[in-house]
């Protein structure tokens, strides 16, 4: 089980990879798009990067801009969407 | 009314997967995989050694109803994402003229700069100029298909990729089948830059989905309709999760709107929707007497958001 917490841990530690730059004291209410600059691309890599570090499939075929408004928003869309084993 | 007398579609068999084209595009495996995984694109269509006069005879090859009334076309409009769809001096679109043997007189010209939707401003036109001077009978043949021969032509940046194939209709002032009820057009003028200005690429995204929704509602209610009525949208084949969204907005069903070839044809140019009618024809989704939506977005030096009503 991979809890909202533990999601929102785990895209602050890709945020430098996908936005290949150091970001410091992201939390859940760090706003993706406004205050960081993630784009349409960025954020879709985050979510198959997140995949590979979870190991687990997540449903893309819901997945809005209003779900990358925040790390929060997006970790709890990921908690609601997760799938199989990739 | 301006009608659709007759509409066809013509596709290569030949099928690239997207992979194939990520070297001469610059693309990153990511960048690809968001492609697959997201966009819902896989393969795309190409004609390899063929000619855009092979893609446009193939598709007006399908219009049996043409066979007969060569006389009868006034005019022949080839709608075009590109301005410029071949080198210097070719010039397929009247090659095919002669070949049809149509009147050497008769106007031919290209629509564009509604980019991918250029295709509903053809049929637009063409039904407006028969209404104006195109006597009984008369018709137009709006012709649709391009070639992805350049880079810029084979990928929509972050979007699409586009496919070879075309389309073929045969567009009446008056008529019983497929009547145009509506048409409606937003164009977007402040995105010119889109291609040179992330900032301005970013609002395009933003508000890309509540523009094509509302575009479609516009024409919907000047068509006197509910969309509840609508049996089916006839797609750009842009990409899948940009129609997911405007179906998020509109609160209309996925099912329901022709997505069949985005994964295995790609973005066929402003020829869509003639091959999505064939589809949304053989899936039963459209219906003697009911309603349909044909729509698209297009972007180019500009954007433009486009949607017709047309009853079956």
């Amino acid at each position: 089980m991979t809890s909202c917490d533990q999601l929102v841990s785990t895209i602050c530690e890709l945020l430098p990879v996908v936005l290949k730059r150091e970001v410091s004291g992201a939390d859940a209410g760090t706003a993706l798009l406004d205050a960081l600059g993630l784009n349409s691309t960025t954020g879709l890599e985050l979510v198959l990067e997140l995949e590979e570090r979870l190991g687990l499939e997540i449903s893309v075929e819901d997945l809005g801009r209003d779900d990358f408004a925040t790390v929060g928003s997006l970790a709890a869309y990921v908690a609601d969407h997760l799938l199989a084993d990739a | 009314m301006t009608s659709l007398f007759a509409v066809s579609d013509h596709l290569p068999s030949g099928r690239v997967p997207i992979e194939a084209l990520a070297g001469e595009l610059g693309l990153t495996p990511m960048q690809v995989r968001i492609f697959r995984r997201y966009h819902g694109l896989g393969e795309v269509s190409r004609d390899e050694g063929g000619s855009l006069l092979d893609l446009l005879r193939g598709a007006v090859a399908g219009l049996a109803a043409l066979r007969g009334r060569e006389h009868l076309v006034r005019y022949v409009l080839h709608a075009r994402s590109f301005p410029t769809v071949v080198p210097y001096p070719h010039d397929p679109v009247r090659e095919l003229c002669a070949e049809l043997g149509l009147d050497a007189g008769v106007p031919v010209f290209s629509v564009g700069h509604h980019a991918c939707a250029s295709g509903l401003l053809a049929i637009d036109a063409a039904g407006r100029l028969l209404a104006a001077d195109g006597g009984p009978g008369a018709l137009a043949l709006v012709l649709a298909g391009e070639k992805a021969f350049t880079p810029e032509a084979a990928a929509v940046p972050g979007s699409s990729f586009f496919g070879e194939g075309a389309g073929a209709c045969l567009v009446s002032a008056s008529g019983g089948r497929d009547r145009v009820l509506s048409y409606a057009v937003d164009l977007r003028g402040e995105f010119d830059t889109v291609a040179d200005c992330a900032e301005s690429e970013s609002e395009f995204q933003r508000i890309y989905g509540e523009a094509l929704a509302a575009v479609v509602r516009a024409a919907v209610e000047r068509a006197g309709l509910s969309l509840e009525r609508v049996t089916a949208v006839l797609p750009h084949n842009v990409n899948r999760v940009a129609w997911h969204q405007v179906c998020r907005v509109l609160g209309y069903p996925r099912e329901r709107v022709v997505l069949d070839h985005v994964p295995t044809v790609g973005h066929v140019f402003c020829a869509d929707h003639f091959l999505n009618h064939r589809t949304a024809r053989q899936r039963g989704l459209l219906r003697p007497g009911e309603p349909y939506v044909m729509a698209a977005a297009g972007a180019g030096r500009g954007a433009t958001f486009a949607a017709m009503v047309l009853q079956h």
